[in-house]
């Protein structure tokens, strides 16, 4: 079989892992351009995925999804993140509530329970076997990232980290739903991206500051 | 001929040290020292007169023997070229590599703080702490290559019919490549061009050092340095050693080739990177062992 290359050389394998290393390393990236650029490499990434899959499994309809999310989540998102966290002018992240070799062993101690837990019960037969455990992986990791974070931008970007693990899951364990499905959730995204960045412009706008801590001392 | 792969590792070391501050200076536009540099300074130092601190005990004059000895024994259990014997008569265990490694520091630290100055005592105490923040991810990383083949001896992990092509395999050696950084006293770590008080930590031990005795910790600290190297090579990317069906000619080439693109790599990192602050040290190495451990946890997941 011509295709074979896939499984042998574990190339979606390489792909997760790859997208768990970005997401891992935002809790050590201070600079919010890292933070962005993470954010890119993972989404590429994701596209890459799915395009692997298209040509693995001979599937035309994965080959437009991996290129409209590469198109809205590679491009488009980061470009308008960028352009928000340039007009307000924030450049670092404040010091994280904990300090990031901490957050760094508790996201591997997440990832081994996350693996632990789902190394039995659950079976995924085929080229994806490993994806479900990486994609919850990622998904608990950027919860933790938006929960650890004070800056408003890099929730965001926790949240966005957040949503491609969802899709990733939700692509191991279906191949990919219809297009139409596929372009309603990316057109969703696109929206809430747009959406949070006026709304960090409404807040840094309003409160002068963007560490969301600071919203908590304010008294009605 | 097996049993004297490590002549390579002693003969070239000084080389390796050449190419690296050869592009290092080519890629920040300067014509930089001739390639053989190194050998010349070695050779000058075996030649000059010794300055001994008048505080110093034996350990000072016993310190240059015992690393370059532990240095040297290490290499010796090292498959450079051929994993035919696995090592001088067989032993080559990556965990005696180590801590034979680790007893030529011990004793490098004992020679900066014997001399009696305040920077030897400064110097070895941070090599200390680096020590420590390194160990477990660069044991790690050892740990992923020996579990995936199932020996901890490097005969059999760089040997024939070993898997080194994984996503865990990438991990590790990217966790190595760092701990290796800060074994050697590179860049982010250490500034290995530098005396300036506040940042030295390797030139801070060796400062009252003169003579042969700076020459032989001076080589001493290449060779380790090509020993990890090679030690990266073995665990992480064993394609082409020969005894996995490669003649030795092929095996040399592969191993040169190897060893190139391991310091382009440290010159690449050395040049684009700023030293990083002394207590800003644990989020690196934190995140190396962060690298090292999720290498095994791959390793466990997807089970090659």
């Amino acid at each position: 079989m011509p295709k074979a290359w896939v499984v042998v050389y574990s190339i979606t394998d390489f792909i997760t892992i790859g997208m768990l290393l970005t997401v891992v390393a935002m809790n050590s990236l201070k600079r919010m351009e890292s933070c962005l650029r993470a954010y890119t490499i993972n989404s590429i990434l994701l596209a890459a995925l799915m395009a692997v899959s298209a040509f693995y499994l001979d599937a035309a309809h994965l080959y437009i999804a991996a290129a409209v999310t590469l198109a809205s989540k590679g491009v488009v998102i980061p470009l308008l993140l960028r352009k928000v966290v340039r007009d307000l002018k924030i450049t670092h992240e404040v010091e994280p509530n904990i300090n990031t070799p901490l957050s760094l062993v508790i996201t591997s101690v997440l990832v081994v329970i996350v693996y632990s837990s789902l190394s039995k019960g659950i079976f995924i037969e085929g080229f994806t076997e490993n994806t479900l455990k990486v994609s919850i992986s990622i998904i608990l990791i950027s919860l933790f990232t938006m929960i650890t974070r004070k800056k408003a931008v890099t929730q965001v970007i926790g949240l966005l980290l957040m949503e491609n693990g969802l899709f990733l899951a939700g692509f191991s364990l279906t191949y990919g739903m219809s297009t139409i499905i596929e372009l309603g959730v990316v057109f969703d995204v696109l929206m809430g991206a747009i959406i949070l960045g006026v709304f960090l412009s409404q807040i840094k706008k309003t409160f002068i500051d963007l560490d969301l801590d600071k919203l908590t001392t304010l008294k009605g | 001929m097996n049993n004297f792969q490590f002549v390579l590792i002693a003969l070239l070391s000084p080389l390796a040290q050449g190419i690296i501050k050869k592009i290092k200076a080519l890629m920040q536009g300067r014509v930089g020292a001739p390639l053989l540099q190194p050998y010349y300074d070695l050779a000058r130092l075996f030649r000059k007169d010794m300055v001994i601190p008048r505080t110093a005990s034996w350990i000072f004059h016993a310190a240059p023997y015992v690393v370059f000895a532990s240095v040297l024994t290490a290499s010796m259990l090292v498959p450079v070229v051929s994993t035919g014997g696995a090592g001088l008569f067989g032993i080559g265990d990556i965990i005696a590599i180590i801590y034979t490694l680790a007893l030529g520091r011990f004793f490098l630290a004992l020679g900066g703080l014997d001399a009696g100055t305040a920077f030897g005592g400064e110097g070895s105490s941070r090599e200390m702490t680096v020590a420590i923040l390194v160990e477990p991810s660069m044991m790690l990383a050892i740990f992923t290559a020996a579990v995936a083949s199932g020996s901890t001896n490097i005969g059999k992990v760089a040997g024939p019919g070993s898997v080194f092509f994984s996503p865990a395999h990438v991990l590790a050696l990217a966790a190595f490549f760092v701990a290796i950084i800060a074994e050697t006293g590179r860049i982010p770590v250490d500034n290995p061009d530098t005396h300036l008080e506040l940042t030295m930590i390797h030139e801070g031990m060796l400062l009252e050092y003169s003579g042969k005795y700076l020459a032989m910790m001076e080589w001493a600290h290449y060779m380790k340095q090509m020993l990890l190297f090679t030690l990266a090579a073995d665990l992480f990317f064993p394609y082409g050693i020969s005894g996995a069906g490669f003649g030795i000619a092929a095996a040399v080439g592969f191993w040169a080739g190897k060893m190139l693109i391991l310091c382009f790599g440290m010159a690449f990192v050395e040049s684009t990177r700023a030293k990083m602050r002394f207590f800003q040290l644990p989020s690196l190495l934190g995140a190396a062992f962060v690298l090292s451990a999720l290498s095994m946890i791959t390793f466990i997941m997807t089970g090659k």
